[in-house]
């Protein structure tokens, strides 16, 4: 018995070092995600999404000489630990040319700082967006096309003030990025001239928060500023408000942006009484339908929606690393990031999610290209981020969220 | 050629990582193997060193305490040093508990470090984690910087296991043992029993804070979530077990191959499962979703309907956990007390095997 089961792993590892060298038509880029661990379910969209890019680099020519793209995954769990270990994997294993990734802020800085770094591989992320990535030292190899929490915070701020909050209570679940956008959103209310009645810090996952809560509303705030994602503390917190008339209004970040939230509270009750901001995508903007166009009809079967938090940003990332290969002209790592920044802004031809064949004629025609994506411009600044766009999310007369930009 | 440099760098990482947890499961051979300690909060220690060492080495933060800018070395001493009266205020409370009572109080404290370094945002900025944290040797060219890295790492290990070792056979190796053994008889003889299963507790959580400092500065970063049971303790334990409790190399052996087996499986998952495999699960999967709540069902196996079968690459880590699982009852139900059991000391070894071995598994 044992005897077999150690051939059957030599047999496997020998399979894996001949199977895992990328043929010579192959060109591997690294997508490092979270696909287990806690955010598992708001990464699948964003995984499909980066998938949708590749699909149509390869149905529109391919990439230089014909070669295909393929996406070689790894697993970052939202854990450091695991990025490293998949960083690793993607960098010298699979000899990615550059890397997408990885879906959480601590996965993405224990794997830039400790592995693509060092060795020289461009990454950029879709979905990280702590603060402290901005200030890496990185040789201008990381990036992102999913907004600084500096920025989404602010604009919530913006959107209270402006809807004439002036006393808010806070609440958020104490993990990287809600812990951050939070912060944020603290300092922001504050310079606007608003007042943080309380603020309190919320552990996931516990069947309960009356007890924060009715601490919370003992300070006569107007509404609760709650960041948390809605599956594992969001609802139940809603829920918990509304049950013991707490807090009847509520501002929240995207985290909160889901379907289910309106499904188990009830439209009713949340009309006229929430606001999510979501880091977006304007609908009205051509690129946007573009990419909408595409992900919707090819993943509702799976029950992603083209609107599912940043996977618009996974597909412009997986687009801009296809573009920055096609501009450098090689594989060649060095070469990718200021490839990149080339492809991204202007001046140059428009090119919008979906226009690979368009993008491929214009850079062997010489020109200039400027890619316009989904989710924005993604004008990187000097640190490698970009500004972003969010949208607010209210209940509208029917059962799902009515979406309006924030301009 | 770039193909076989890249496996050689990440076998590199392979051997940084599985030397890490080596130290990991010493520090718990010498609680565990050698005296008997239930310590199930291996990750309060290895929260501690990596916390410690990587505050004092960071450069200044606006966001955590820090600024100290020390060398390596001294942050990493620093964080062993400050584990021995953490550890030893622990033991001073629990170490009169039995076994599993042990196991319950550890895990708890293990929790509750946690939770301070996640909620004291002043010194660790909470749950975003302390960045910039020196790497030795990262400003060499690479691949020295990442062999004198593993090297180090290695080098830490073998002098652990040396010392280790030498402890073990020495008297207080004996005593050690004979406390695990058969407690009533080591007090009969004179012994302070109560002191030496606290030095045995201190020593090795110090040795677990070694590998948490070490950790943090592979890394290059630290958070909370590092820090959780499953990772830092239990994954370590399960190491210790299945190499062999009681056994130095059993420790390291059993540290490297659950290492390795658990980072190669992603990369060997996709290739062994073939992708005709989706269409054999999804049947079931289609059936299961009927009875299970949706949530469980959050990522279906279909075939892709974008990429064709691409998108199962995607979905193998899930697989992978099983594939572990898997391993790990073959290993368990071929070898019951590891790959290397333990080698019992001569004085021992002479008394009756049998009687003693049955003290031992009887709960208290």
């Amino acid at each position: 018995m044992l005897k077999t089961v150690k051939q059957v792993m030599l047999a496997g590892s020998m399979l894996a070092v001949a199977m895992t060298a990328a043929s010579a038509d192959d060109i591997v880029v690294g997508s490092a995600a979270g696909i287990t661990g806690p955010i598992a379910e708001l990464v699948a969209p964003i995984v499909a999404g980066r998938e949708l890019a590749a699909k149509h680099v390869n149905e529109q020519g391919g990439l230089l000489d014909g070669d295909t793209l393929v996406l070689a995954h790894a697993d970052s769990q939202c854990d450091p630990t695991a990025g490293v270990d998949a960083g690793n994997k993607l960098v010298n294993i699979e000899q990615s040319v550059a890397i997408i990734g990885a879906s959480c802020s601590g996965a993405t800085n224990g794997m830039v700082q400790s592995v693509t770094i060092p060795a020289g591989v461009m990454s950029i992320s879709d979905s990280a967006t702590a603060p402290s990535i901005t200030e890496l030292d990185d040789n201008d190899l990381v990036f992102r096309v999913a907004a600084s929490d500096a920025y989404q915070g602010v604009a919530l701020a913006q959107l209270a003030i402006n809807a004439g909050y002036t006393k808010l209570a806070m609440t958020f679940s104490n993990d990287d990025y809600n812990a951050g956008i939070a912060s944020v959103f603290e300092q922001a209310f504050k310079d606007l001239g608003g007042e943080i009645t309380g603020s309190q810090m919320h552990e996931p996952e516990k069947q309960s928060y009356r007890s924060e809560l009715s601490t919370l509303s003992g300070g006569g705030a107007e509404g609760l500023a709650l960041f948390a994602y809605y599956g594992s503390s969001g609802i139940t917190i809603v829920r918990n408000s509304l049950e013991n008339g707490l807090f009847g209004k509520f501002l929240a970040a995207d985290g909160m942006f889901d379907t289910s939230v309106i499904e188990q509270i009830g439209a009713d009750a949340l009309r006229g009484n929430i606001m999510i901001t979501q880091a977006a995508s304007d609908d009205a903007n051509v690129s946007y339908q573009a990419y909408a166009a595409a992900y919707g009809p090819a993943y509702e079967s799976q029950g992603y929606a083209a609107s599912a938090p940043y996977a618009a940003h996974g597909y412009d990332a997986a687009f801009l690393v296809a573009l920055a290969i096609e501009k450098a002209g090689s594989t060649d790592r060095a070469a990718m990031s200021a490839a990149l920044r080339e492809v991204a802004s202007g001046p140059g031809t428009v090119i919008r999610p979906g226009e690979w064949a368009k993008a491929k004629a214009a850079i062997a025609a010489g020109e200039d290209i400027n890619y316009e994506g989904a989710v924005g411009n993604n004008d990187f600044d000097a640190n490698g981020d970009v500004t972003g766009m969010f949208s607010v999310n209210t209940v509208g007369d029917g059962e799902g969220y009515t979406t309006d930009l924030i301009r | 050629m770039e193909q076989l440099y890249g496996y050689f760098l990440y076998s590199l990482s392979l051997l940084t990582f599985g030397g890490i947890y080596a130290i990991l499961c010493l520090g718990l051979n010498i609680q565990w193997g050698f005296t008997g300690l239930f310590n199930a909060g291996v990750a309060g220690f290895f929260a501690i060193g990596a916390y410690v060492s990587a505050i004092l080495t960071a450069p200044e933060s606006p966001r955590h305490l820090g600024g100290y800018d020390l060398p390596i070395p001294v942050g990493v001493f620093i964080a062993m040093v400050v584990c021995v009266p953490v550890a030893w205020a622990i033991g001073r409370v629990c170490i009169r508990l039995r076994s599993d009572y042990l196991a319950i109080a550890t895990l708890g404290i293990a929790e509750i470090i946690r939770l301070v370094f996640k909620n004291e945002l002043w010194a660790t900025n909470g749950a975003r984690g302390v960045s910039f944290v020196p790497k030795p040797f990262e400003a060499w060219d690479s691949p020295w910087d990442q062999i004198a890295m593993a090297l180090v790492v290695l080098v830490i290990v073998a002098l652990l296991y040396i010392a280790i070792e030498l402890a073990r056979t020495s008297p207080w190796g004996r005593l050690m043992a004979a406390i695990r053994e058969d407690e009533p008889a080591a007090l009969a003889a004179g012994k302070n029993v109560e002191r030496f299963r606290l030095e045995a507790f201190v020593i090795g959580a110090v040795v677990m804070a070694l590998g948490g400092a070490m950790m943090a500065h592979y890394i290059k970063f630290v958070d909370p979530k590092m820090a959780e049971p499953l990772k830092a303790t239990f994954l370590v334990w399960v190491m210790l077990i299945a190499g062999g409790s009681g056994n130095n190399k059993g420790a390291i052996l059993g540290a490297m191959l659950l290492w390795f087996i658990w980072s190669i499986t992603e990369t060997i998952a996709p290739i062994i499962i073939p992708d005709s495999f989706a269409h054999v699960v999804y049947p079931f999967h289609l059936v299961a979703s009927w009875f299970l709540p949706e949530a469980w069902m959050a990522t279906p196996i279909a075939p892709d309907p974008v990429t064709g079968l691409d998108s199962w690459d995607s979905k193998a880590p899930f697989l992978r956990v099983f594939l572990i699982g898997l391993a790990l009852q073959i290993v368990l139900q071929k070898f019951s007390s590891g790959i290397l059991p333990e080698q019992r000391l001569q004085s021992l070894a002479d008394t009756d095997d049998a009687s003693a071995r049955a003290a031992r598994s009887s709960p208290s």
